[in-house]
């Protein structure tokens, strides 16, 4: 199980734009990923609905898990796209 | 196997979300649909389907059904206009009717601040098939817009 915790900077949260490039990066990468919030609310991050719906905000920390080949590399590029949003 | 039809949430000219000022929604990221180019009015933003008003912001709501959901944008980029040309009408997570009010929105002062005031109404979390009997031309708030084969995918 491969994990990251990262700072979401979109400005606007994770709404639908920002929310839909990092579904589409999640989505790439395929890997089953969850997003959880910091009360611990958990996501599929492949859906756009269940990553809105989390309500997250910009400066929230948000933690990324994944697991399977390649989960490390996956993970850094979804927390990357995150953090400069 | 069923599916949803989708009613227009305002009166306007339809375009293809491909002619949406937003890579992000000309590209469907966000999901296939339409956009309509809104005509320059006060106007009563309608409901597209039956459901939960899962979310519900000045600028945007999304209306979810199970696995259906469907994402009004009122123009691009007005999450900047801070509220400034909606009254909303209905509550978040509110049970709503397709063609229920949501909230009244004045595209006029959206273009007036300089914003592109297009609406797209996209189909969440669909491939982009799951979309047909797209509409064309100009379409009245409450008429059908397009059909969702949703349960086709599971």
């Amino acid at each position: 199980m491969a994990e990251r915790r990262v700072v979401v900077t979109s400005a606007v949260g994770l709404h639908a734009r920002p929310a839909a490039v990092f579904v589409t990066a999640v989505a790439k990468a395929g890997l089953p990923v969850t997003l959880t919030r910091h009360d611990g609310r958990t996501a599929d991050a492949r859906s756009i609905l269940a990553v809105v719906t989390l309500d997250v905000k910009c400066g929230d920390e948000v933690l990324l898990r994944a697991e399977g080949d390649g989960a490390d590399a996956a993970l850094d590029g979804l927390a990357e796209l995150l953090a400069n949003g | 196997m069923s599916s949803v039809v989708v009613i227009a949430p305002l009166t306007g000219l339809i375009v293809a979300l491909s002619e949406v000022p937003d890579p992000v929604f000309a590209q469907r990221l966000v999901g296939p649909g339409l956009a309509i180019a809104p005509a320059q009015q006060r106007q009563t933003v309608l409901s597209p389907i039956d459901g939960r008003l899962l979310k519900l912001k000045p600028h945007a709501f999304i209306v979810a059904e199970g696995r259906t959901a469907v994402l009004v944008h009122l123009g691009i980029d007005t999450v900047l206009l801070d509220g400034a040309a909606s009254t909303l009408l209905a509550v978040e997570k509110q049970v709503v009717r397709a063609g229920e009010p949501i909230m009244y929105w004045d595209p006029a002062l959206v273009a007036g601040a300089g914003l592109s005031a297009i609406c797209p109404v996209v189909a969440l979390d669909a491939p982009p098939d799951a979309v047909a009997n797209l509409a064309h031309g100009e379409v009245l708030a409450g008429a059908e817009l397009f059909t969702w084969r949703e349960r086709i995918y599971g």
